[in-house]
């Protein structure tokens, strides 16, 4: 099939692309393929599930602080705050998301933005003396295995695209599977998908859940980047930010999110000299998306979506 | 004669926030009935049904269905159990074709049953002829059918409707209203939420009466048809004394 073919032209042209750029284009390389994860991870909730959740920059951050201040204040080397970098942020998705699931579209979305909020002014204020106020932590280490350091910026390139390449697994498989087709009806109608049996309230749980542990993996990627946290990279503009990628690039729709994530990080890199227009730049990109293209620059095809319907 | 009551409802009051919709109703249906619920816009048919089938949280009373107490059952697990509910305003899912919302209805069951899919093409053949259309591009009558047709994959014994009439002509309600008699001589009790009063208590074999969340009037349909109190409120007729 065609498309099975672009897709494993660019899933080598990714594994390939440190090996013909030159250092600066790999931290750009980087830089997209972590904001890629929060992005799919994203549009698990707000494209997949519909749930209007303006927050997901919490978890994102909760994955870099938890690495972050496991190696930098505690001296774990970096590959073993991963499991702690993935589960807690999903122990809190599941108690922050149990008590807001069932709020329609706009509230929900409130709701969601003033978690940000509560969180970055959590940071900021060093709660437990940990998060290091408003400077963040510095000095994240880079990981290792036996001793070989993933020092260059081209081995965390390849540290980061395994997350993002286990990132496109989960979703693909979730697409074919009878989660992701019980988010699909639950963002179709939610009512009409408890009447036929669907528990919408575990399901929609279930993907604050995932979708927590997959910004969380991006979250480690992004301490190890950067080698330091702080608070304004997981603030709610941020926030504002992945949710208007999955709009603008298309709901449901690996590719659309990919592009909308490149239009906002990439973009601005090659148009250097405009860098600092980003915003506008995307500005611009929402508006003409909406009105032009309202289901996103790459929709998603529903009605060819439910092949997978019979059991 | 308690055993061949299916669904019995007791003393159920429901609220929206401090609005009180449903005010302490009682009834119950019993296997192999048609049981209609009758009442004016806001009069708390809907809020009703959703009682029942654990999609609202009743503040007191008690909902029980065969020997189970149903009354703090979530609503996912009621299909299981056998009521099934066909939610007002139709709620297909438009991005799926016809065929694949009738299998839907069959979420929690091990696996589709063909001769229960024959069955439910057989009450409504348009829907076999549209299997491959979009649902979301149906007419408003198909729309309906396609409702019903999803709420009977699951196999109920008892089948919740909520007006299955809502902007249908005349003669779609009809049909509509044949079938509805059809999938009740096959065995499966129908509680059905209605304003189209007339139409109603002709299909029913009781029915009840729902004023401003309390039940007004009940009774068998023949009693209720030649009562003048419902033919002046609800059937439109001057009585000529
Ligand atoms: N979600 C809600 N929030 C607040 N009030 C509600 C809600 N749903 C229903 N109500 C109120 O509860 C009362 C009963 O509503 P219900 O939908 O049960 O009426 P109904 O008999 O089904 O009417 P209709 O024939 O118009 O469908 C109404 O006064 C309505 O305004
Ligand atoms: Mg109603």
């Amino acid at each position: 099939m065609k498309k099975r073919t672009v897709t494993y032209a660019l899933l080598i042209l990714s594994v390939l692309f440190p090996l013909f750029s030159n250092s600066s284009w790999i931290t750009i390389g980087t830089t997209f393929v972590i904001y890629s994860i929060v992005s799919l991870s994203q549009d698990i909730v707000l494209g997949r599930a519909g749930m209007f959740d303006m927050g997901h920059a919490i978890y994102f951050g909760m994955g870099a602080y938890t690495t972050a201040i496991l190696n930098s204040t505690y001296g774990v080397p970096v590959l073993l705050t991963i499991p702690f970098a993935v589960v807690i942020p999903v122990i809190f998705a599941v108690l922050l998301a149990a008590p807001i699931v069932h709020l329609k579209g706009d509230y929900l979305l409130v709701a969601t933005l003033g978690f940000n909020i509560v969180f970055e002014q959590a940071l900021k204020n060093n709660l437990f003396g940990i998060t290091g106020g408003p400077n963040g932590i510095f000095g994240v280490g880079v990981p290792s295995i036996f001793g070989i350091e993933f020092s260059s910026q081209a081995s965390i390139y390849y540290f980061s695209l395994f997350f993002l390449f286990l990132t496109l697994m989960i979703m693909n498989n979730l697409e074919a599977s009878k989660t992701g087709r019980a988010l699909h009806f639950i963002n179709e109608d939610s009512l009409a998908s408890e009447t036929i049996g669907i528990n919408t309230r575990f399901y929609k749980i279930f993907a604050f859940a995932i979708s927590a542990a997959l910004s969380g993996l991006a979250g480690v990627a992004f301490a190890v980047q950067y080698s330091t946290v702080s608070p304004e990279a997981f603030n709610f503009i941020q926030s504002v930010l992945f949710f208007t990628i999955v709009i603008v690039g298309g709901q449901s729709s690996i590719p659309g999110v990919l592009i909308g994530t490149f239009l906002m990080f990439v973009v601005p890199e090659i148009f250097r000299e405009f860098a600092t227009a980003r915003y506008f730049v995307f500005g611009i990109a929402m508006i003409l998306t909406m009105i032009l293209r309202p289901k996103g620059i790459w929709p998603v095809k529903f009605g060819r979506i439910p092949k997978y319907i019979r059991h | 004669m308690d055993n061949d009551r299916l669904l019995i409802v007791e003393d159920v009051e429901v609220s929206y926030g401090n609005i009180q919709a449903v005010k302490g109703i009682s009834f119950d249906v019993r296997k192999g009935e048609i049981v209609a619920i009758l009442g004016a816009n806001g009069a708390g048919k809907t809020t009703t049904l959703r009682a029942i089938s654990g999609l609202h949280k009743i503040e007191k009373g008690s909902i029980r269905y065969k020997s189970f107490e149903i009354t703090s059952v979530p609503a996912y697990k009621i299909v299981s159990i056998g009521i099934s509910h066909a939610p007002e305003g139709r709620r297909i899912f438009g991005t799926l074709n016809v065929r694949e919302n009738i299998l839907l209805g069959a979420y929690t069951m091990q696996s589709i049953d063909d001769e229960r899919l024959h069955w439910v093409y057989s009450l409504f053949p348009r829907l076999q002829e549209r299997q491959n259309q979009l649902a979301g591009t149906l007419s408003g009558g198909e729309q309906q059918m396609l409702a019903i047709a999803r709420a009977l994959m699951s196999k109920p014994e008892m089948l919740l409707l909520d007006e299955p009439s809502l902007g249908l002509a005349p003669i779609l309600v009809k049909t509509i209203f044949n079938v509805i008699k059809e999938i009740n001589n096959a065995g499966v009790s129908v509680l059905l939420v209605e304003q189209n009063a007339r139409l109603a208590l002709q299909l029913a074999d009781r029915a009840y009466v729902l004023e401003v969340g309390k039940i007004a009037i009940s009774g068998s349909t023949k009693d209720l048809l030649s009562s003048t109190k419902v033919q002046e409120a609800y059937l439109g007729k001057k009585s000529n004394r």
